[in-house]
């Protein structure tokens, strides 16, 4: 920390928290741990698949149900106190003298943590990648490759949908640890979203439609609204397209407005303004 | 962590981002390359046989291609064959398997002037190539006479008027794309009941053989060998037409006998024996209805092939192979001898025992006959070439294949025991051939069909103690009720569109081995048990051996029948590595109920063409299909042991 603080604008006190962010976690040998933890899982799951033996497409079959449970825990682990530890240690007292904006806090704690999950994230599944060729069995150079069967562009597309997840459920992550007054309560906060997210959005989803109370036609919207289900609409949509008609657009917003909404609320109950 | 300043900060998330735009640009890229003809030659080829491309190139003739673009399969397939491609797509356990077609091209003949010869092949103007066109907008002339060795062809064109000219001039109907494809669907019953049809049929074609050859063991004797003719080719050189020749018991020195009559020439059984002088073959048949009967022959010339050394041009193929293996020394051979037979009769032979050319229906039978101590040492015990000919109730010892083909076509090889040779039955060009009830022992392969033929017989045989039990190439292949015990491999899946079932597949190192790069072969209801490896798959991707519910029994496993229909709840992969050590240790159904496996297992069905190379079982049986012989099986085994 630098003793003489000099007017600073919000972009310079955003790169600054980002940056004590990002000391924090490479610190924590725990965090550091949970992302060896993930990477080797994502690799082992690649490993254990049939998927890597023969293409991109098949790969991203596999590695979509083992994603989409393990992102939002590496997410949360990361993010479910950072705003809470900050005002429980008293670090948000001393940077808001500092003249901190919200939104600088919010944004700078958002980019750092987010860096180091997609690092994680977006490094571990490019490892994944790098596999298919690996372990595929040599393709004979005498035969025409079959170009609109398979394709790494759709396992990019996949790892840039799974950064945008990452993403979504980061900032829920950090609106909880902004709006929690407690360890207690964000331990709570963080789990009860997390089943929600994997299991009970899309059980209320099966639910409704066994219940009928709603149409199937609903069905594109219902899982848009949690981030697993638009991050599944997107995969299968948008990436290795075996999903047929899905609308892409909707769980685009789905996951954009989890970012968005999320962050708002982590700005909104960082600290209360002063009057 | 000096390292971590506010600029490595800005560094970092500006190489992140920019990572992460560039990656993004996939969005915009298509996932999906373009679909258009690749060259025939480069695609994976199926359908059609090797007598078809051979006869082809040589002939200058015109087989009709098709290539077919899979969503869901890392190669282009291509067809020598139009309607074998439409009945591919049409079938839904290709879509299944291989994803949607979403391209297929086919030969277009508009534009190249097509004629039918008389020979019935299809020729074009100037030898001009045809091109490509997409199925969808073709039409295509079926049950014209335009045809290739193998069978009648339908000819596509991009033009339909085109088509109706071709039409009027040689006979046929044009139909479109969908029409073609609904007609050329079969479903897996109509094809056993067409397998089981053929069978009978070929069956049938043996027996009324074998009875017309009756007659030609009684014939009256006309001649005795010492009484009426001092030698044996005296005998046959003087006795009448339609008469027998008598052979006494004792050793014959004997040079060359030529049979150029239809008589026949029968001996007092193994004491009748001819021996000949070490040069070429002891006995040719060379007139129709000849025959031999109750002797022996030994003596006969060590030549087995007369290979063309010198790579001539001129020699055709065909000629090639027919130098290679019907021109060397054996105990008879049958040159053009139609309705010939030949019946208990032992060779002792350095060379092959009996070689058939172009002699139609003629029948073997009751035949013993000794090779040479080493395969490499000796050749063939029966060759046949050209026409269909009847093996049956024989014995072959040691040599090198006990029985072998070259375009045989129909023939039946049946109930003979087959020991310690190099294969047992090997078929070269050869289609539609019943190979039946035959027991091989200590062969390297059991039976082994090249050359991609189609419509071949694999029934009721049992091999085992070899290093293969059975390899077929080419295309719908029936095999059924065999036995595959002790062997390294047991059976071999390769090929396309062969049917494999009610096999027993036992106590071998390797059961089944998965060997094609486009897996359209059919296996189910077999039972394959106790092998160290169940199932090998190297080549091609997941397949999937089940059809219409229905699988193989692969053992007792530790797996649940909550519905009681016979299956196991949940599908077994024999190739995975946790599943294959399914019911051997009780740590792998532990490890088999593992969240993550379920997941994997789950997306396992998806997309199985682009998958790593394996075989599952989407209903895997709960009891064998051949319960006795399984029980006969492990009877034998623990006498052995």
């Amino acid at each position: 920390m630098s003793d003489a603080p000099p007017r600073t604008n919000d972009r310079q006190d955003l790169v600054a928290i980002a940056t004590r962010e990002l000391r924090t976690v490479v610190r924590t040998p725990a965090v550091v741990a949970l992302s060896v933890v993930f990477g080797l899982t994502v690799v082992a799951v690649t490993a254990a698949g049939s998927g890597s033996r023969g293409g991109y497409v098949p790969l991203v079959l596999d590695l979509v149900p083992f994603v989409e449970a393990l992102v939002p825990l590496l997410a949360f682990a990361l993010c479910y106190r950072a705003v809470l530890s900050d005002r429980q240690a008293g670090e948000l007292d001393v940077l808001r003298t500092f003249d901190v904006s919200r939104p600088a806090y919010v944004g700078g704690v958002f980019l750092g943590r987010s860096l180091a999950l997609v690092t994680v994230v977006f490094g571990s599944l490019l490892v994944a990648a790098a596999m298919v060729p690996v372990l595929s069995p040599d393709k004979p150079t005498f035969l025409a490759l079959n170009e609109a069967a398979d394709s790494p562009v759709a396992f990019v597309r996949f790892a840039v949908l799974a950064v945008l997840f990452a993403l979504a459920t980061a900032a829920v992550a950090l609106a909880i640890s902004a709006a929690a007054r407690t360890a207690r309560q964000a331990l709570a906060l963080a789990i009860g979203l997390l089943v929600a997210f994997l299991v009970g959005v899309d059980a209320a989803a099966v639910a409704a439609l066994a219940s009928g109370t709603v149409g199937i036609d609903a069905v594109p919207y219902i899982l848009a609204v949690s981030p697993n289900g638009a991050f599944r609409s997107l995969v299968f949509g948008v990436a290795v397209e075996t999903g047929g008609a899905v609308s892409p657009l909707t769980a685009l917003l789905g996951l954009g407005g989890w970012v968005v909404g999320a962050l708002a609320v982590a700005v909104v109950t960082a600290w209360r303004p002063v009057e | 962590m000096a390292i971590v300043t506010p600029s490595a900060t800005k560094w970092v998330a500006g190489v992140t981002t920019l990572v992460l735009v560039l990656a993004s640009v996939s969005f915009v890229v298509p996932a999906a390359g373009t679909v258009s003809p690749v060259p025939f030659d480069d695609t994976v080829k199926t359908g059609g046989t090797a007598v078809d491309i051979r006869l082809s190139e040589v002939e200058g003739f015109e087989v009709p291609v098709a290539q077919v673009h899979f969503s869901r399969y890392r190669y282009v397939i291509g067809y020598y064959d139009v309607t074998t491609a439409a009945a591919d797509i049409a079938s839904p356990e290709s879509a299944r398997q291989f994803g949607d077609p979403l391209a297929v091209f086919v030969s277009d003949y508009a534009t190249v002037s097509p004629v039918v010869d008389d020979d019935g092949y299809l020729r074009t103007q100037h030898n001009r190539q045809p091109g490509w066109v997409e199925a969808s907008e073709a039409s295509f002339v079926v049950g014209s006479s335009a045809r290739v060795p193998s069978g009648p062809i339908a000819v596509p064109f991009s033009d339909a008027d085109n088509a109706q000219s071709f039409a009027d001039r040689y006979g046929g109907e044009v139909v479109g794309w969908q029409t073609f494809r609904e007609r050329s669907e079969s479903t897996l019953e109509t094809r056993l009941a067409a397998f089981e049809a053929s069978v009978t049929a070929h069956h049938d074609w043996a027996n009324q053989t074998v009875t017309a050859s009756d007659s030609l063991f009684d014939r009256p004797v006309s001649t005795v060998v010492g009484e009426d003719a001092p030698t044996v080719e005296a005998a046959v050189e003087s006795a009448p037409a339609n008469t027998a020749v008598y052979v006494p018991p004792g050793n014959y020195s004997v040079d060359t006998v030529e049979l150029n009559r239809s008589v026949t020439l029968v001996g007092a059984g193994p004491e009748t024996r001819l021996v000949g002088d070490g040069n070429g073959s002891v006995v040719h048949v060379r007139a129709d209805r000849g025959a031999v009967a109750n002797l022996s022959i030994s003596g006969v010339g060590s030549v087995g092939t007369r290979r063309i050394q010198a790579t001539n041009e001129s020699v055709d193929w065909d000629t090639r192979v027919q130098l290679a293996y019907g021109r060397g020394d054996a105990g008879i051979v049958l040159d053009g001898a139609n309705d010939s037979a030949v019946r208990g009769v032992h060779i002792d032979t350095p060379a092959s025992g009996i070689i058939v050319r172009e002699s139609a229906d003629s029948v073997l039978a009751n035949l013993s006959i000794q090779g040479a101590e080493t395969a490499s040492e000796g050749f063939m015990g029966v060759v046949l070439i050209g026409e269909r000919s009847v093996v049956e109730t024989s014995t072959f010892r040691d040599g090198r294949d006990s029985v072998y083909t070259h375009r045989a076509d129909g023939s039946v090889v049946r109930n003979n025991r087959m020991e310690g040779g190099r294969y047992g039955v090997h078929e070269m060009y050869t289609s539609d051939v019943l190979v039946a009830g035959n027991v091989v022992r200590d062969n390297r392969i059991g039976v082994i069909i090249m050359t991609r033929p189609i419509g071949n017989l694999v029934v009721g045989n049992d091999v085992r103690n070899a290093n293969f039990g059975f390899i077929p190439a080419g295309s719908d292949t029936y095999v059924a009720d065999n036995v595959f015990a002790d062997n390294e491999y047991g059976m071999d899946v390769s090929g396309d569109r062969q049917v494999y079932v009610r096999n027993t597949v036992v106590g071998n190192d390797v059961g089944v081995r998965g060997s094609s790069t486009f897996p359209t072969n059919v296996v189910v209801h077999n039972d394959i048990v106790g092998n160290d490896r169940q199932v090998e798959s190297k080549l091609g991707p997941m397949r999937t051996w089940t059809r219409d519910g229905e699988g193989n029994y692969w053992g007792d496993l530790p797996l649940e029948d909550a519905d009681r229909d016979g299956a196991y709840d949940r599908a077994f992969q024999p190739s995975g590595p946790v599943d294959s050590e399914l019911g051997r240790h009780q740590a792998a159904l532990t490890l088999s109920r593992a969240p993550m496996m379920d997941a994997l297992r789950r997306a396992r069905d998806d997309v199985a063409g682009l998958r790593g190379s394996g075989v599952v079982d989407a209903a895997p049986r709960t009891t064998p299909v051949r319960p006795d012989v399984l029980t006969t099986l492990n009877t034998t085994e623990e006498t052995d042991a």
